[in-house]
């Protein structure tokens, strides 16, 4: 039973089908009954246990979206290990759900533990998706954040933003003695910690696509320069070595290049320069300031701001810095573009008599759209669902946070952080 | 000449409480400035500030800051042997990015105007704190060593 199983789950993956959209404005309702065990005696109990906490959670992160809406996770609601792949639909029929998270935790021999999810489509009594992963039992809210990525990927076609992490500068003291430190944490808040020490004034952390490195800029040599720190060991390099100041880092798509601003006497241009190391590569040339480069998610295009025209604006290149056009034409000025992962959008900000504001507009500068109305509003981070952009905004106190806004009008939502937070930056889906 | 002022003005502090110690009678009338912190005084004093001021988002140099800047050249070139640093700073409603890109512009024109005037480039580096250091947007020349 159990290779059948394992074999079943191997088979699953990738089936997310896309049956159920999001039709009402509550969202699709979901029933999140707790993980069962095939486990037996005093282990099945822990198992299931552990399966509570992770429905639990994944309830919680459900409830967190606009698109589904989790019915409680009860115990009472209890059903067997091979009720998994032979659910009894009736039940969560009459209770109006119309989707169906379930799944096992199982304890191994290695001391981890084997987690699986599976989602029905409830009316249609047919699976939608299925996922297993093999984790340290003190990992389970991972496992939870891929269960709950998973119904939210069948429900809606787009990622999960559950099992992501966040980047930000956490900032103390005011004026000139500020304290700047990078801080890493999952994006529900959990696991936050320090991966700078605070003896150096630190900006813009950058996250590779996949959380292992972040690219930031740091005055460790006096000037701000960009340099690259693999989280796993907290090794720090320099990205380029030279006296140049360089800044506003980001990793391509595949976490293969890193485009970032370099000064070279009056002039500040782009340049592109492999992860790894190697020589840098010019992609600008025009006097005055490009700066805040962001691949599009295929990698073969790059947007940027100049202000070349003599105010800053938006424009787009090749990835090799042919073909460069502008593509802000809506008045004021236009700074800190980042492409959504899907290739739709881009979000910048908008300096204008009413202070920085956040928007979004099409790759061809078509559709421009504000979101929020604050006066002190910018670098604007997408989130991997390309449905909702990370940002910092100052208030009228001066105190500066970060902030969630959704693409559909409703208001910015703050986040809870241990202090000061500014230039956010979201990481894709980990794994 | 600011900078003297307020170099006095806290010896005077110090000394007045020092006047209240027993035992300790006699007063410092002059400030103890040696070293790096004398020739800085010197050069605040000389070049008629450390400091020059460009209009939001410019980077270019106004007549009174090619005034200031003038004479910091003439005091850079009496004294080869000390290493100034030009630091740069935003506009504080500018975005992060372009902020520290414009301080670095200012400082490099900064620059660029004393190495017109005869300093070695060698004797000047530049930096930018772009909008991480609040106030007006503008260029401090410092001594390093």
């Amino acid at each position: 039973m159990k290779r059948f199983h394992l074999t079943l789950l191997l088979l699953g993956l990738g089936t997310a089908a896309h049956a159920q959209q999001a039709g009402s404005p509550a969202g699709t309702v979901i029933a999140v009954p707790p993980l069962t065990s095939p486990d037996s005696g005093n282990k099945g109990n822990q198992m299931l246990s552990v399966g509570f906490d992770i429905s639990k959670l994944i309830e919680s992160d459900l409830k967190q979206t606009s698109e589904l809406a989790p019915l409680p996770t009860k115990r009472e609601d209890y059903y067997s290990y091979p009720e998994v792949t032979a659910p009894s639909l009736y039940k969560w029929r009459t209770a109006h759900a119309k989707v169906l998270l379930m799944g096992f935790v199982q304890s191994r021999s290695d001391g981890r533990l084997t987690v699986g999810c599976y989602v029905y489509d409830v009316d249609k009594g047919r699976e939608m998706a299925r996922k297993g992963s093999v984790i340290a039992p003190s990992e389970w809210r991972r496992a939870a954040h891929k269960c709950s990525g998973l119904a939210y990927t069948a429900v809606t076609g787009s990622p999960g933003i559950f099992d992501t992490r966040i980047a930000y500068v956490a900032e103390s003291g005011v004026g000139d003695a500020r304290t700047k430190r990078i801080a890493v944490m999952d994006s529900d808040g959990n696991g936050h910690r320090y991966v700078t020490a605070g003896d150096t004034t630190v900006l813009t952390p950058r996250l590779a696509p996949n959380g292992s490195q972040l690219a930031y800029v740091s005055y460790a040599d006096g000037k701000p320069n960009v340099r690259l720190l693999e989280l796993g060991s907290n090794q720090d390099r320099p990205l380029v070595g030279g006296d140049a100041i360089s800044f506003a880092p980001r990793f391509s798509p595949d976490g293969g290049r890193i485009v970032f601003s370099m000064m070279n006497g009056p002039n500040c241009d782009i340049y592109v320069v492999n992860a790894g190391g190697g020589a840098a590569q010019r992609l600008t040339t025009s006097p005055g300031v490009d700066t805040d480069p962001s691949f599009s998610p295929d990698g073969s295009k790059i947007v940027f701001e100049s202000d070349r025209g003599g105010s800053q604006q938006l424009y787009v290149m090749n990835a090799d810095g042919t073909a460069q056009r502008r593509i802000s034409f809506g008045g004021g000025w236009y700074a800190s573009p980042e492409w959504s992962a899907d290739g739709e959008s881009i979000a910048f900000t908008r300096r204008g008599q009413d202070g920085r504001r956040i928007g979004i507009v099409k790759p061809d500068g078509t559709g421009e759209r504000l979101l929020t109305t604050g006066s002190g509003d910018e670098g604007p981070s997408w989130a991997p669902s390309s449905r909702e952009i990370l940002f910092q905004r100052v208030d009228a106190s001066g105190r500066s946070g970060l902030y969630r806004v959704t693409l559909d009008g409703s208001a910015p939502r703050a986040m809870t952080i241990p202090q000061d937070g500014s230039d956010p930056d979201w990481s894709g889906v980990m794994d | 000449m600011r900078k003297i002022l307020f170099v006095l003005g806290v010896a005077l502090v110090a000394s007045a409480a020092q006047s209240q110690l027993p035992f300790l009678t006699k007063r410092p009338t002059q400030p103890i400035v040696q070293g790096i912190d004398a020739l800085r005084v010197d050069f605040a004093a000389q070049s008629g500030g450390t400091t020059v001021y460009f209009g939001t988002e410019s980077v270019i140099l106004g007549a009174p800051a090619k005034t200031v800047l003038t004479a910091q050249a003439a005091w850079l070139r009496h004294h080869p042997d000390v290493v100034v640093r030009v630091e740069g700073y935003g506009d504080g409603a500018d975005t992060r990015d372009h902020a520290l890109a414009v301080g670095a512009r200012r400082a490099e024109e900064t620059r660029g105007f004393l190495v017109l005037l005869g300093v070695p480039s060698t004797q000047v580096s530049t930096t930018s704190w772009g909008k991480e250091r609040p106030g007006l947007g503008r260029a401090v020349t410092s001594l390093v060593r």
